[in-house]
C-alpha cells in the first residue's frame, strides 16, 4: 500500500469518526426544527418533512402553540447571572492571579493549592450547605445568591489561568514602564494588561461557559422565574405529563448557541489555557 | 504577634490583591463546608429545623457505612469513573494520533473534535436520553428500521444497559478534552528523538511505545487532573437521563446525595455522604496530580 | 547635573543580607561599571539606585536629592535591561515615545525627541516595526534609544550586552562608549564581564559577596589589585597565583624554587609567613621576548606543557611550584610539548599577597 493510499484511508477514517461524534448533537439541532408530531411518529420518519421555527416561537411564548415554561425569563436569568458572575470572577481572578504571578509571599504555594482544591468540591455536595444557609439568608431563588456561588466556583479557575498569562509577561516590562514614568497602576494597565489580555478574555469565556452550563447548584438554589437558569429550566419539561421533545430540543439549541460561538472564538486559547502551568511549570 | 504584623506590612500588596479571591472562596465554599461538616454529625432534617442542634456523633457515618445501597452506589461510582476515564483516555489518544497524522483539513477536524466540549453536561444527558428513548429514540428507531430488532430495547431501564448508556454519554462528553490535550502534546513533541529512535532501528510501535507515549504522559495526566476536578459533572448527565433510577439501578454517589438530601430531607446523613464524595474527588485529583508531577520530573525537560 | 552617591547602603531579603553597607560616590558624567561574579550584589545595587528594590538601610542620593523613598518614575533615571524589556505590543516609535507620552508631552515634542534619538542610534528606518521584527542588535539600540529620549540624569545599564553574540557585543560596546561621549550623562553599568568593565569604565567598582572590594580606574585595578580576588577576576588571562613561604627574604615555593620579594612590598614580612606570589602572564616570557627592560628579573627554567598560538602572541602553559600557570611569548615560534625554556620574570611588576587574608602586601 503506498503512503498516499494510506493517508487517504486515514483521512476517511478520521472523517467518519468525527461524523459519529457530531451526529448526536446534530440530531438534537435538527429535531429542534421539526414538529413534535413528526418526532413521535411510529415508524420513524427519517427525512424531515417540514422544518420550521415553530418550536422556538412556542418556547418564547409567541405563535400558536404556547409552552407553559417561561424560557424567556430563564434566558434572561442565565444571561444576567452568567455575565455578572463572569465579570466578578475576572476582576477577582486578575487581582489574585497577578498576586501569584508577580509577588513572593509566605505561604504562596499552599495558598495556591487551597484555592485550587476548592474546585474539587462536587457541586451537589456544595449545594447542601448552601441550600440551608441561603434559605436562612433569604438568598435562595435570587439572582444575587446564584451569582455569588458562580463567582466563587469560577475564581479558582480564573486565578489559575490568568496567573499563567501574567507569568508569561516578563516582569522587566513593568519595571521599564515604572522607570519610564508610570506608577505601578499605570504600568499594569498600559503594559502588562494589554499583553495578558487574550488570556483574560479566554478565562472570561471559560467562566461564562461554566456559569452558563451549570446545573447541579442551579437546580437546588433556584426555583422560579426570579432566578431559574436555562439548564435548571430544561428539567421543567420532564415534570409535565407528556414530554415535549421538540420544545426541549429547541431549548437545548438556545443553550448551545452561545456556547458554540464562544468555544469557537477561544479554541486557540483553549489548549494554551488548559496546558498553562500544567506542562510548563 | 509582632512578627505577623511585620509580615503583613511587608506583603501588604499581594495580600490585598489576593484578599477578594480568598474571601469569596471562604464565604461561599469553605464556611458552608464547615457548616455541612457540622451537620453531618447531627440528625438534621430539612422539615424539622430544630433537629439542627441534635448532635448524634458519628451515627450518620455509621449508618452509611452499614448501608448496602450506599456501598452499591459508591462502588458503581468508582467503577463508572474507572471505565469512563480509561476509555476516554484511550479514545482521546487514538483520536489525537489520527488527527495528528492527517494534514489536509486538520484545523477543521480539530474544531469538529471539540464539538462535544461545547455541550453542557445537562445537554449531553438530555441528548442521550432523547436518543436512547425506547419509543422515539433515534437508536431504537434505527435498529428497528434496519430490521435488527422488533422489540424496543430498554436502554435506560435495564440495569446494565442503563449503566452502559450513562457511560456512553459521559465518554462522548469528555473524550475531546483528552484528545485536545494529547494533540497539544503531539504538536509540542520534538522531532529529534523520534528520528534518533528510527535511526536506532525502532519500528513504528516501538517508537510510539518508548518515545511518543512517555512524552505524552504529562499531557495525559493533565487531562486526568482536569477531568477529576469535575468528575461530579456526571451528576448532571445522570440526573437528566435516569435520575439514578429506575429503582436505583444507575444510582451514583452524587444522585444518592441529592435524593437523600432533597427528597428524603435527611440533610445530616446526606452531608456525611457528601464528605465521602468530596474525599473521592480530592483523591482522584491528588492521585493524578502526583502522577503528573512524577511524569514531569521524569521527563526533566519541562 | 547629577552625582550619584551611596552611603552605607544595606539590602536584606527577609533575613538574608545581600548588600553589606556599601559606600560609593559617582561624579557627574562619570561612567562607572559595577562588576563581579553573579550573586555579588551588583544588580541589586543598581536596582536600588533605580528604585526597583527597596533600600533596607543607608541612603542613596541622585543629584544631591535623597531618593530612598521616591518611586522609580520620580528619580529621573532611565535603564536598559538585560533582555531589553521592549514593549512587545508597541512599535519602535511608540516604544521610544512612551515615557514622554506618560509625562504628558505634546505630540510635536515627542516626535522631535523620538526622531533625535532615532537618528543618533540609526533607527530611523525601523520606526514602524514591532520588537519581534527586530534583530538582537536593533532591539538593543531601541532599548538605548528609549533610555536617551527623556534626557535623564542617570543612565542605568543592567548587563545590556549579555544576550548578544560575541561580535555584536564588541560592536555595541563601542556604540555605548560613543553614546556616552555624545550625550554626556552619568552612567552606572552592571556587568559580569571584566572585558566590558575594562573597556567602558571611567572607574570600575569590583564587588564580591555584597561588599565593594576595590574602586579604581581600569588601569589601577589591573595594575594594583587590592587582593587575590581582584587579581584573578580582572585581566585575561587571570593573574598567576602561587602559594609560597617567606624564607630569608625570599619566597620559597612548594617545589623548592625561590623567588625574590617584589621591591614594593613592605618590610613587615617575617620568616615562615605564608604568602601568595602573583604575576601576570605578560611579565613571564622566554628570554629574548621583549619583556620590558630594566628592573629586577628572575630566570626560571620552565617545562612547557602546552602552547596556544594566538597569532600575535602565544600563551604558554607550564608549572611553577606545582601550580599551573601561563606565560606569554611575543614573537611566536613553534614550541614543542615538553620543551624547556628559560624564562624571565619581572620581579618589579609582581605582586605579593597575604595567604591568610588574600590582601596585597604592597605598601
Amino acid at each position: 500500500m503506498s503512503k498516499r493510499t494510506k493517508d487517504v484511508i486515514i483521512w476517511f477514517v478520521t472523517f467518519f469518526i468525527m461524523l459519529i461524534i457530531c451526529l448526536p448533537g446534530l440530531w438534537i439541532i435538527l429535531s429542534a426544527f421539526r414538529p413534535n408530531g413528526e418526532i413521535l411518529t411510529k415508524p420513524a420518519i427519517w427525512i424531515p418533512q417540514n422544518l420550521s421555527l415553530d418550536n422556538f416561537r412556542a418556547i418564547f411564548g409567541m405563535g400558536d402553540n404556547v409552552v407553559a415554561i417561561p424560557v424567556g425569563s430563564y434566558f434572561r436569568n442565565s444571561l444576567v447571572i452568567s455575565t455578572t458572575s463572569t465579570f466578578l470572577a475576572i476582576v477577582i481572578g486578575m487581582s489574585g492571579g497577578y498576586a501569584f504571578a508577580r509577588f513572593q509571599f509566605p505561604g504562596k504555594a499552599s495558598a495556591f493549592l487551597w484555592i485550587m482544591l476548592s474546585r474539587t468540591v462536587p457541586g451537589i455536595a456544595l449545594s447542601l450547605p448552601l441550600f440551608i444557609i441561603w434559605s436562612r439568608l433569604g438568598l435562595i431563588d435570587t439572582p444575587f445568591g446564584v451569582i455569588l456561588v458562580y463567582t466563587a466556583i469560577n475564581v479558582p479557575f480564573t486565578v489559575w489561568l490568568i496567573e499563567g498569562f501574567f507569568r508569561q509577561v516578563p516582569h522587566e516590562l513593568s519595571e521599564a514602564a515604572q522607570i519610564d514614568g508610570c506608577t505601578r497602576w499605570q504600568a499594569f494597565w498600559k503594559i502588562e494588561f494589554p499583553l495578558a489580555k487574550s488570556g483574560v478574555v479566554s478565562a472570561g469565556i471559560f467562566a461564562f461557559l461554566t456559569s452558563w452550563n451549570e446545573y447541579a447548584l442551579a437546580s437546588q438554589l433556584t426555583r422560579s422565574t426570579d432566578s431559574k437558569t436555562l439548564p435548571a429550566g430544561l428539567m421543567d419539561f420532564t415534570a409535565q405529563f407528556t414530554i415535549d421533545w421538540a420544545g426541549m430540543c429547541a431549548m437545548a439549541v438556545i443553550i448551545i448557541i452561545p456556547a458554540l460561538i464562544l468555544t469557537f472564538l477561544v479554541q486557540k486559547h483553549l489548549i494554551a489555557g488548559l496546558t498553562f502551568g500544567g506542562v510548563k511549570g | 504577634m509582632k512578627k505577623i504584623r511585620q509580615c503583613l506590612r511587608e506583603h501588604s500588596v499581594p495580600l490585598a490583591l489576593l484578599a477578594p479571591a480568598v474571601i469569596i472562596i471562604l464565604l461561599v465554599v469553605l464556611l458552608p463546608l464547615i457548616f455541612s461538616f457540622y451537620t453531618s454529625f447531627t440528625n438534621y432534617r430539612l422539615i424539622k429545623p430544630e433537629t439542627l442542634w441534635q448532635w448524634i456523633g458519628l451515627r450518620n457515618y455509621q449508618r452509611i457505612m452499614g448501608d448496602w445501597a450506599f456501598w452499591v452506589a459508591f462502588g458503581r461510582t468508582v467503577l463508572f469513573l474507572t471505565i469512563a476515564l480509561n476509555l476516554e483516555m484511550l479514545l482521546g489518544l487514538g483520536l489525537a494520533l489520527l488527527v495528528n497524522r492527517i494534514t489536509w483539513g486538520q484545523r477543521v477536524m480539530r474544531t469538529i473534535m471539540m464539538f462535544p466540549m461545547m455541550f453542557s453536561p445537562i445537554l449531553v444527558g438530555f441528548q442521550f436520553k432523547y436518543m436512547f428513548n425506547d419509543t422515539i429514540g433515534v437508536v431504537n428507531n434505527a435498529l428497528q428500521s434496519l430490521g435488527l430488532t422488533h422489540e424496543a430495547i430498554p436502554f435506560l431501564v435495564d440495569r446494565w444497559l442503563a449503566f452502559f448508556s450513562i457511560s456512553i454519554a459521559e465518554i462522548w462528553m469528555s473524550t475531546s478534552i483528552f484528545a485536545i490535550l494529547i494533540l497539544a502534546g503531539l504538536f509540542a513533541m520534538p522531532r529529534d528523538p523520534i528520528e534518533a529512535a528510527r535511526v536506532d532501528g525502532c519500528n513504528n510501535w516501538q517508537v510510539f511505545r518508548h518515545i511518543t507515549l512517555p512524552f505524552l504522559m504529562p499531557f495525559i495526566y493533565i487531562a486526568m487532573t482536569i477531568r477529576s476536578l469535575d468528575v461530579a459533572r456526571a451528576y448532571d448527565v445522570v440526573d437528566v437521563m435516569t435520575g439514578g433510577g429506575p429503582a436505583g439501578r444507575t444510582e451514583l454517589l452524587w444522585t444518592l446525595i441529592a435524593r437523600t438530601a432533597y427528597d428524603d430531607a435527611r440533610m445530616g446523613r446526606a452531608n456525611a455522604m457528601a464528605y465521602v464524595s468530596i474525599l473521592l474527588s480530592i483523591f482522584f485529583t491528588w492521585f493524578f496530580f502526583r502522577k503528573l508531577m512524577q511524569a514531569r520530573k521524569h521527563l526533566g525537560a519541562f | 547635573m547629577a552625582e550619584v552617591s551611596l552611603k552605607n547602603v544595606v539590602k536584606f531579603y527577609g533575613d538574608l543580607e545581600v548588600v553589606h553597607g556599601i559606600n560609593l560616590d559617582i561624579a557627574h558624567n562619570e561612567f562607572v561599571v559595577l562588576v563581579g561574579p553573579s550573586g555579588c550584589g551588583k544588580s541589586t545595587t543598581l536596582r536600588m539606585i533605580a528604585g526597583l528594590e527597596d533600600i533596607t538601610g543607608g541612603e542613596i542620593s541622585i543629584g544631591n536629592r535623597v531618593v530612598n523613598n521616591l518611586p522609580p518614575r520620580r528619580r529621573n533615571i532611565s535603564m536598559v535591561f538585560q533582555n531589553y524589556a521592549l514593549y512587545p505590543h508597541m512599535n519602535v516609535r511608540e516604544n521610544l515615545g512612551f515615557s514622554l507620552k506618560i509625562a504628558g508631552k505634546s505630540v510635536q515634542e515627542i516626535d522631535d525627541a523620538v526622531n533625535d534619538a532615532a537618528n543618533i542610534l540609526g533607527l530611523a528606518e525601523f520606526m514602524e516595526r514591532t520588537p519581534a521584527e527586530l534583530s538582537g542588535g536593533q532591539r538593543q539600540r531601541v532599548a538605548m534609544g528609549r533610555a536617551i529620549v527623556r534626557h535623564p540624569d542617570v543612565f542605568l545599564f543592567d548587563e545590556p550586552l549579555s544576550n548578544l553574540d560575541a561580535k555584536l557585543r564588541t560592536q555595541m560596546r563601542t556604540e555605548i562608549k560613543k553614546l556616552h561621549q555624545k550625550v554626556k550623562t552619568t552612567i552606572v553599568y552592571v556587568t559580569h564581564d571584566q572585558v566590558e568593565a575594562m573597556t567602558l569604565a571611567d572607574r570600575i567598582v569590583i564587588m564580591k559577596d555584597g561588599h565593594i572590594v576595590q574602586v579604581g580606574t581600569p588601569l589601577e585595578v589591573f595594575e594594583h589589585p587590592v587582593d587575590t580576588f581582584v587579581a584573578s577576576f580582572i585581566g585575561s588571562p587571570p593573574m598567576n597565583l602561587i602559594e609560597g613561604t617567606i624564607n630569608n627574604n625570599k619566597v620559597t615555593l612548594s617545589d623548592g624554587v625561590t623567588l625574590p620579594i617584589p621591591p614594593k612590598t613592605g618590610n613587615s614580612l617575617s620568616d615562615g609567613q605564608k604568602v601568595i606570589y602573583g604575576f601576570r602572564a605578560d611579565i613571564l616570557m622566554p628570554k629574548g621576548h621583549t619583556l620590558a627592560k630594566g628592573g629586577q628579573t628572575a630566570d626560571l627554567d620552565l617545562t612547557i606543557d602546552f602552547a596556544e598560538p594566538l597569532g600575535s602572541e602565544t600563551i604558554l602553559l607550564t608549572k611553577i611550584g606545582g601550580v599551573e600557570i601561563q606565560a606569554k611569548m611575543h614573537n611566536p615560534r613553534p614550541v614543542k610539548e615538553g620543551e624547556v625554556l628559560t624564562c624571565e620574570l619581572s620581579i618589579e611588576k609582581s605582586h605579593l599577597f597575604d595567604a591568610a587574608t588574600g590582601r596585597t602586601l604592597k605598601v
